[in-house]
């Protein structure tokens, strides 16, 4: 009966063994902690002013309420611009998702050297820039406003000036392009990973 | 493990004549069994006078004695078990074949050579399996697991890139393929195509692969197979053995150092090892593949205690890994996608360099082992397992906060099992067993962005019977598993508002194996084995963007009965609540495996039925503020996979050997009627091999050429170019069949040489892969999208091998 004592007595040790470690493993029940969405972009929305009349602003918004969800992007409004003016377009950049909204522009702004925004627009629709926009060519015009440290254009400010000519029904992309070690002076509109890419209504009367 | 050691010798034995009597059943037969390094006796060993009903044990001096045999001729049949199986573990290291001497002075025979077979693990032994040696492993020591096991027929791997590489067996991969790494599972981030088990795999001693459906011997997610790692076997008295080697390898200027010493005692056996592997920017034909080196280290360290049937098992690992995703397969939005997949060559490529940026992979694996064996009797033994496992796993991404982890988790996984080899009952044997198992996975904070895998603790308590009856020339095998499965689930949503869930399952998992020994030659088994497994927590909860495609998991999409059915994602539904099943999988294989003369043949036939296979679809192209996205969520329908694996092996000369196998698999989502995805391709290849015992001034050559070829797969879905969705004129919808971005990439040859020569303690080889350096892309791998795979590569190795005892 030696033997069956010896089983019995190996059966406690692993239970005993088992049941310390068991015990040790505790069901901890806590959540993953709150994060910053720092990665989102809800909200976009360019804002074109006059440059002769601060009051005369022009807004477009683009939305994506739920962000990485499956809702679909919504363009809220056209660009609907004046005969011979000139403007500065800016933005407000926002994620929505956090409360209160995190202003991504601030960031893209700290991070000049690794971003810059294209555009694309129907040839001769402005006086200036002339052309189609850098989207398809990266040193065509366009009348960037601001530098990086590198001397290379960022883009959160330009200046648009419309001619005499009108346009209704054209189509106003706006690429911002994240370029992380990537941005030089000859970079475009394909290198890096995109932030946002949008496309308007533009219509000038 | 009765069975520990089938040595079944087949050979003429001159009996000595003790008496010249005529009497026809007078002669006798003496031997003594003793081990062929040691020359101690080995007792217990069972010895048969095949075609008598002779059975002998070996006394404690290793001898036996038969009387009154009819035959003056006579062959052996010799097992070892009970007891045995801790003595003979010096006879089966690895790769080599045994010797068993019978003393010369009570017998006059020459040595003879026992070939032996391994013995399989309980409940599996009528399932087709194949195992690589150290030595094949030791080729390449750079390679991953999954590469090294893709040498066995059947067997493929599925990767992201040319460092995350996951076994697939018969067209199954990730968690329904189990990882055994020292009898404990291996617990890790075991979701997607872009994690890879974390082991390395030179520190193995052997790697088996069992094809069939093995869950009642080793739990769910064995469903569709399991991979076997085993680490040096702790043989007691064994000299000292040290070996340092070193390579180099020309692609990715890769090099390693690796390092072990093991040794054994009489009561004590232990081993410690170490490795070191960086590799940098690997090349194609044309090009470099910026960002795709790694670095890996890892230690490991076994000791074994053996105090008289009582065995004691120690064992601690550790990994950790750096590696590098392909730079050029990060694309953000729709027109980076079409731009990423439709260049001939990838979008960034730079000089060559060691440095890994972003996308990169940061793991850490840590695994500890206590394992205590008690054999309380020659027939029967009791095991008991403690496994504890630490996986650190961080992920970096190309985004804006590129220096934060986009994924940081750690996940703990406790393993506890107590195994009952039962004594035999009549001719029934067999093994029960209790398992708990326990896995608790936390994010870390601070990667600024919602997890994409929630917190989730998993409680799983086991319990099986395995049995066989041997009857003669049949094997039966029965077995049955209870699991009970409990997961807590705690996450959070885009939000950031927390969501919870409870879930448990209860599952009965059955095998039924047969196995028939037609001739002394031939033997045919067959297996039907059913398996499950819960959704893993990837399938379930992801949500948003990883990598280049936005998905959404079972409980994180529904349709909106409201609103016609459209698709939501604003909540996630609790599992019961939801209409999610686990996966059952029931599967048949078969294999026939004979020998004729210098040629052996092997064919395996298999056919897997699995009722919710769980699956990755396209589902829509959504606009974002990125521009149009493709969209894919996971979803459940039941599949059919039917296969065979065949392989023929010739001995063309006493010194060259020649292997031809062929993979075939046909798999088809029921419901939909329509190919699944991912899907490995019809493979022939030749393993040709010319061995030379003495060449030139080294001891011996050994010369494989492996050629191969690999179809396009024809079977792969539709392909429907990203820029055709994302301009809308192919619409996706809800119940749009499966397709594909890109065409499945074209048919390839490749080939492989290799040359290992032995120099006294020195050995070396030089091998080259991919010889014509031809350009392909290979379908199971993820940045077939993106770029080639890599062109041709020298890998030199060298082994300094220290032995105490010298020959």
């Amino acid at each position: 009966m030696k033997k069956f004592d010896d089983i019995k007595r190996f059966f406690l040790y692993t239970f005993l063994a088992a049941g310390i470690f068991i015990a040790g493993c505790s069901d901890d029940d806590e959540a993953p902690e709150e994060e910053n969405e720092l990665e989102v972009i809800t909200d976009v929305k360019l804002i074109f002013t006059n440059d002769a009349d601060a009051a005369d602003v022009v807004e477009a918004r683009a939305q994506d309420p739920d962000g990485p969800g499956v809702q679909e992007l919504v363009i809220l409004d056209g660009i609907n611009l004046d005969l011979n003016k000139s403007y500065t377009l800016t933005y407000e950049i926002l994620n929505n998702l956090e409360s209160p909204a995190e202003d991504i522009g601030d960031e893209i702004q700290e991070e000049d050297d690794e971003h810059q925004f294209f555009f694309s627009f129907p040839e001769g629709a402005f006086a200036s820039p002339t052309g189609n926009g850098n989207i398809d060519n990266a040193s065509d015009p366009i009348n960037y406003n601001d530098t990086d440290g590198n001397g290379n254009p960022l883009g959160y400010f330009t200046s648009w000036t419309t001619g005499s000519a009108g346009l209704s029904g054209g189509t106003f992309t706006v690429r911002l392009q994240h370029q992380p070690d990537v941005k030089t002076s000859t970079s475009g509109a394909t290198d890096g990973d995109t932030d946002f890419d949008l496309q308007f209504v533009l219509n000038i009367q | 493990m009765k069975l520990v050691l089938l040595l079944s010798i087949i050979f003429g034995l001159h009996t000595a004549l003790t008496a010249q009597d005529t009497d026809s059943c007078s002669y006798e037969l003496k031997g003594v069994i003793v081990d062929a390094d040691t020359k101690e006796a080995l007792p217990y060993v069972q010895v048969n006078v095949r075609g008598t009903q002779q059975y002998l044990q070996t006394d404690i001096n290793g001898e036996f004695h038969f009387k009154e045999l009819c035959n003056q001729s006579n062959t052996l049949f010799i097992s070892c078990f009970g007891y045995c199986d801790t003595t003979c573990q010096h006879f089966y290291k690895q790769g080599e074949k045994p010797y068993i001497y019978l003393k010369k002075e009570v017998i006059s025979l020459e040595e003879v050579t026992i070939t032996a077979n391994r013995s399989k693990e309980k409940g599996t032994a009528s399932i087709s399996q194949q195992s690589i040696s150290k030595e094949m492993l030791s080729v390449d020591p750079t390679q991953s697991l999954a590469l090294a096991i893709s040498e066995i027929n059947g067997v493929t791997f599925t990767s992201t890139g040319n460092n995350v590489q996951l076994p697939v067996i018969h067209g199954l991969y990730g968690n329904r393929v189990l990882i055994l790494n020292n009898g404990i599972k291996h617990g890790f981030q075991n979701w997607g195509t872009d994690h890879a088990p974390e082991i390395d795999v030179s520190t193995a001693s052997r790697v088996t692969v069992i094809k069939g459906a093995a869950g009642v011997r080793f739990g769910p997610e064995a469903l569709g197979g399991a991979v076997i790692t085993e680490s040096d076997p702790l043989h007691l008295k064994e000299p000292l053995k040290a070996k340092v080697g070193t390579g180099f390898q020309s692609n990715g200027h890769g090099y390693f150092i690796n390092s072990e010493i093991a040794g054994g005692l009489k009561k004590w056996s232990y081993h410690i090892g170490a490795n070191y592997t960086r590799v940098g920017d690997m090349h194609t034909p044309d090009y470099s593949l910026t960002n795709s080196g790694k670095e890996e280290k890892s230690v490991n360290g076994g000791l074994r205690y053996h105090l008289n049937d009582l065995d004691l098992k120690v064992y601690y690992s550790y990994l950790s890994q750096n590696l590098a995703l392909l730079r050029s397969s990060v694309a953000h939005s729709g027109t980076a996608i079409v731009r990423a997949i439709n260049s001939e060559e990838p979008n960034i490529i730079s000089d060559f360099s060691y440095d890994i940026n972003q996308p990169n992979q940061l793991v850490q694996h840590h695994l500890g082992k206590v394992e205590a064996t008690w054999r309380y009797s020659e027939d029967a033994k009791l095991t008991f397992r403690l496994g504890s496992q630490l996986n650190k796993r961080e992920e970096y991404d190309v985004r804006r906060n590129a220096d934060l982890p986009i994924i940081d988790l750690d996940l703990i996984t406790h393993d506890f099992q107590l195994e009952w080899k039962h004594p035999n009952w009549g001719r029934t044997n067999g093994l029960i067993g209790i398992q708990a198992f326990t896995q608790n996975n936390d994010n870390n904070p601070g990667t600024g962005t919602t997890p994409f895998i929630p917190n989730y603790n998993t409680f799983r308590y086991s319990a099986f019977v395995i049995e066989s009856l041997v009857s003669d020339k049949n094997t039966f095998e029965l077995g049955l598993r209870l699991d009970y499965e409990y997961n807590n689930v705690r996450g959070r949503e885009t939000n950031q508002d927390i969501f919870r869930d409870e879930y448990s399952f209860t599952n009965l998992t059955s095998s039924i194996g047969y196995i028939r020994i037609l001739s002394e030659n031939t033997s045919l088994r067959s297996n039907i084995g059913t398996a499950w497994r819960t959704p893993n927590m990837a399938e379930l909860y992801s949500f948003g963007q990883h990598g280049f495609k936005t998905s959404y998991g079972l409980l994180r999409y529904y349709y909106d009965e409201i609103e016609n059915g459209k698709l939501r994602t604003d909540r996630v539904t609790a599992l019961r609540e939801s209409d999610v099943s686990p996966e059952k999988g029931y599967k048949w294989i078969n294999e026939w495996r004979t020998r004729k003369n210098t040629s052996s043949y092997a064919l395996t036939a298999y056919t897997h039925y699995i009722k919710n296979f769980i699956f990755y679809r396209p589902l829509a192209v959504i606009g974002t503020i990125r521009g149009p996205m493709p969209v894919f969520i996971f979803d459940q329908a039941d599949a059919l996979f039917i296969g065979t694996d065949f392989s023929w092996n010739q001995e063309w000369s006493s010194s060259i050997n020649g292997t031809l196998g062929v993979s075939y698999l046909w798999s088809k989502n029921l419901e939909k009627n329509e190919p699944l995805i991912n899907q490995p391709p019809i493979t022939v290849d030749y393993k040709f091999a010319w061995k030379m015992r003495e060449f030139w001034n080294a001891e011996s050559s050994l010369i494989t050429l492996k050629p191969s070829y690999t179809l396009r797969q024809f079977q792969a879905p539709k392909t429907v170019r990203p820029e055709e969705l994302i301009g809308g004129s192919v619409v996706i919808a809800q119940e749009s069949e499966i397709f594909d971005f890109k065409n499945a990439p074209a048919g390839y040859f490749l080939l492989d040489i290799a040359w290992q020569l032995k120099f006294g303690q020195f050995d070396a080889g030089l091998s080259i892969q991919n010889v014509f350096n031809t350009r392909y892309r290979n379908y199971l791998n993820e940045m077939r999208y993106f770029a080639d795979e890599p062109g041709i590569n020298f890998l030199f190795t060298i082994n300094y091998l220290f032995n105490s005892k010298s020959k």
